[in-house]
C-alpha cells in the first residue's frame, strides 16, 4: 500500500478526485439542507390524518373521508426529499468513480515526459553524453525542465570533451621527453663500445628530459590548483611584485646576455593571490627572455579603474593570425616559435587564466616590427572614486 | 640501406640516428616538414621514420606528398615508418591511409624500432629474415653474413654494402647508387670510398660474385 502510494500518479489522481467528491459532497448537502428546511415534511410512518366527516345532506347522511391538505403536501414533500437523498447519493458514487477514472488518465498524461525524461536520464553515462532528451509539446513547465536539463548535458558534453582533449594533449606532452629518456637509456646501457662521454652527453640529455617533464607536471599542477578557488585575496603593490620577478629571471636573462629594463611607478594596489599573480607575470617573462634578442621591457601603470602590467621582448615577434591560439593549451607555432628553450605549452594558458580568475585580461599587442608585447589588465582594489 | 629520421626533437632524433647506425643504416636527419621533403627529393632513401607532430609541413602531409611524388626509375618507393605521440585509433587509422607503411607509438623501445625497419625493407623479398644470393647469406638480425656457411668477417660498412648489394640481386648498380644508399649525407661524394669499400668486400670472399660493369657500375650474379 505504501508502496502503492509512492506514486505521484496514484497521488493525484487520489488527491483530483477526492477533492472533486468533497466539493460535491458538500455542494448536494447544502442543497437538500436548504430544501429540507424550507419544506415541512412528516414521515410516512405517521398515518395519514384522516377526518370523517358526517355530512347530512338532506335525509341521506353520508360519509365522506376527508385528507388533510398540509398532511398531504407533507408526505409529498417526504417522498420528494427523500428521492432526492437518494438521488444525490447516487451521483456522488458515480462520480467519485468517473473522476478517479479521468483524474488517472489525466495524471498519467501530464506524467508521461517525466517518464520520458526519467528514461533518458537513466540511459546516459558518463561516457556518451551526446545524447539529448528533446521533448516535444507546449513551452510548459515540463518543455522548459527537459530543455534546461538539455543544455545542462550541452554544457557538461563539452566540458568532458575538453577534459579529455586536454588529458590527450598533456599525456602526448610527456611521451616525448619520455621517448627521449628512453632511447638513450636503452642506447647507453646496450652499447658494449660506450665510452664515459657518450654516456655522459646520454646523461646529459636525459637530464634535460625530465627538466622538461618536470616543468611539465609544475604547470600541469598550477592549471589544477587554479580550478580550485582561490586561496586568499589581498591587496598587492604590482611594483614590488615586478622587482622580485626581475629578480628571478636576472639569471636566466644574463645567461642569454638579455637586459630586463623595469619601470615601476606608485600605483594602487590589485586585489588578488600574490604568488598567483606573480605566476602570471613570470610566465609572461620567461617567454620573453626566452624569445627576446637583447632585451625584455617591463612596466606597469593606471589606466581608470585598471591596473596594467607590459612585457615586451625584442625577439622575433608571433604572427598576428596567432594572437589568440597562443593563449591555448600546448598550442604550438607552425614556425619557428616552438618552444626551443623548453616551455611546457602551458604558459599563457595559465597566464590567461590567471587573469580571468582575477577579472583581468590578457592579451598580445597588436604590434608592427619586430617583438611581442603582451598586456596584463587587472582590476585596481578600489574604484578611483572611493578613493578619492 | 638509406634512411631519414624526421623527428623535430633533436635529443630524440639523435638517438634514433644513433640506434639506427648502429644496426648497420645510413642515416640523414631532418628537423622539420620542408627539409624532410628536401631531402626526400634528393636522395632515394629506402626508408623514412617520419614524426607526425612537426613544425611547418606537418608530418601527415610530407606522408602525402612523399606517396605523390615520381621516383626516379629504378628506384623502389620509401617504406614510411610513422612515428608519433598520437597514440589514437583515428590517428593511426588516418596515418595509415595517408601512405605510411607502418605506426610506432612514442615512447618505443629502439629494439621495436629496429625490428620495425627490418620488416620493412625485407617486404619486397620473399619474406625470408634473412637474405640469400646464390651461396651468399645475411641475416640483418645477427649482422652475420656467410659464404658456403663459413662466416664473413666484415666491417659495418662493407656489412652495409653487401646488404645493399643482395638486396637488389642482378641490377647494375652504379657507383652513386652505392653511395647514396650505403653512406649518408655526410659522406664525401668526390673519394673513392665506395670503390674502395667494393674492393675489400671483394676481398673477404672467395667466390668472385660482384662483377663490375664497365662504365655502369657493379652487379651481385643471381648465382653468387
Amino acid at each position: 500500500m505504501r508502496s502503492f502510494l509512492r506514486s505521484i500518479r496514484v497521488r493525484l489522481t487520489l488527491l483530483y478526485s477526492g477533492v472533486l467528491f468533497g466539493v460535491a459532497a458538500l455542494l448536494v448537502a447544502g442543497l437538500y439542507l436548504g430544501l429540507s428546511l424550507s419544506v415541512r415534511d412528516e414521515p410516512v410512518s405517521q398515518a395519514v390524518i384522516q377526518q370523517r366527516v358526517q355530512v347530512n345532506d338532506g335525509p341521506q347522511t353520508e360519509e365522506r373521508t376527508f385528507v388533510d391538505a398540509q398532511a398531504f403536501e407533507h408526505q409529498v414533500n417526504e417522498r420528494t426529499l427523500r428521492n432526492l437523498r437518494n438521488f444525490s447519493l447516487a451521483a456522488l458514487a458515480a462520480l467519485f468513480a468517473a473522476s478517479l477514472a479521468v483524474g488517472w488518465v489525466i495524471a498519467g498524461r501530464v506524467l508521461a515526459p517525466i517518464a520520458h525524461i526519467t528514461d533518458v536520464a537513466r540511459e546516459i553515462q558518463a561516457r556518451e553524453l551526446s545524447r539529448r532528451i528533446e521533448l516535444d509539446g507546449p513551452d510548459d513547465e515540463l518543455k522548459r525542465l527537459a530543455d534546461t536539463f538539455d543544455s545542462m548535458l550541452a554544457r557538461l558534453d563539452l566540458a568532458f570533451a575538453s577534459q579529455r582533449r586536454f588529458v590527450a594533449d598533456a599525456s602526448h606532452e610527456l611521451r616525448t621527453p619520455l621517448a627521449i629518456i628512453k632511447a638513450n637509456l636503452e642506447l647507453a646501457l646496450t652499447d658494449m663500445q660506450a665510452t664515459a662521454e657518450s654516456r655522459a652527453s646520454a646523461a646529459a640529455v636525459i637530464g634535460r628530459a625530465i627538466d622538461r617533464m618536470a616543468r611539465l607536471t609544475d604547470d600541469l599542477l598550477a592549471l589544477a590548483r587554479l580550478d580550485a578557488p582561490t586561496a586568499g585575496s589581498a591587496p598587492v603593490v604590482l611594483a614590488g611584485l615586478l622587482e622580485d620577478a626581475r629578480e628571478e629571471f636576472a639569471a636566466a636573462a644574463a645567461a642569454r646576455a638579455v637586459a630586463i629594463e623595469l619601470d615601476t611607478v606608485a600605483a594602487r594596489p590589485v586585489l588578488g593571490d600574490r604568488d598567483v599573480l606573480k605566476r602570471a607575470v613570470t610566465n609572461l617573462l620567461d617567454n620573453a627572455v626566452r624569445e627576446a634578442r637583447t632585451s625584455v621591457h617591463l612596466s606597469h601603470g593606471e589606466d581608470g579603474s585598471w591596473a596594467w602590467v607590459r612585457v615586451a621582448d625584442d625577439g622575433r615577434g608571433i604572427a598576428r593570425e596567432h594572437s589568440e591560439s597562443i593563449f591555448d593549451r600546448f598550442w604550438r607555432a607552425d614556425d619557428a616559435r616552438s618552444r626551443p628553450g623548453g616551455g611546457s605549452g602551458l604558459g599563457l594558458a595559465i597566464v590567461r587564466q590567471i587573469a580571468e580568475a582575477h577579472g583581468g585580461t590578457v592579451e598580445l599587442l597588436p604590434q608592427p616590427g619586430e617583438g611581442a608585447t603582451f598586456l596584463l589588465r587587472l582590476p585596481l582594489a578600489a574604484s578611483p572614486r572611493l578613493v578619492a | 640501406m638509406r634512411v631519414l629520421v624526421v623527428e623535430d626533437e633533436r635529443d630524440l632524433a639523435e638517438a634514433v640516428a644513433a640506434g639506427l647506425r648502429r644496426e648497420g643504416y645510413a642515416v640523414d636527419l631532418a628537423h622539420g616538414g620542408d627539409e624532410a621533403l628536401v631531402k626526400a627529393r634528393v636522395y632515394p632513401y629506402d626508408l623514412i621514420c617520419l614524426d607526425l607532430n612537426l613544425p611547418g609541413v606537418g608530418g601527415r602531409e610530407v606522408c602525402r606528398e612523399l606517396r605523390a611524388a615520381e621516383r626516379a626509375e629504378g628506384h623502389p618507393p620509401p617504406r614510411i615508418l610513422m612515428v608519433t605521440a598520437r597514440a589514437g585509433l583515428d590517428d593511426r587509422i588516418s596515418g595509415l591511409d595517408d601512405g605510411a607503411d607502418d605506426y610506432l607509438v612514442k615512447p618505443f623501445e629502439l629494439g621495436e624500432l629496429a625490428a620495425r625497419a627490418r620488416a620493412l625493407l625485407r617486404r619486397n623479398g620473399d619474406g625470408r629474415t634473412s637474405l640469400r644470393v646464390g651461396t651468399l647469406e645475411l641475416d640483418p638480425l645477427r649482422h652475420e653474413a656467410s659464404e658456403d656457411g663459413r662466416p664473413l668477417a666484415l666491417t659495418p660498412k662493407e656489412f652495409a654494402l653487401l646488404r645493399y648489394l643482395m638486396s637488389r640481386p642482378g641490377e647494375v648498380l652504379s657507383e652513386f647508387d652505392l653511395l647514396t644508399h650505403v653512406w649518408d649525407e655526410n659522406a664525401n661524394p668526390l673519394t673513392r670510398t665506395v670503390r674502395v669499400t667494393v674492393m675489400t668486400l671483394r676481398r673477404k670472399l672467395s667466390g668472385s660474385p660482384i662483377e663490375t660493369v664497365h662504365g655502369a657500375g657493379y652487379r651481385l650474379r643471381e648465382d653468387g
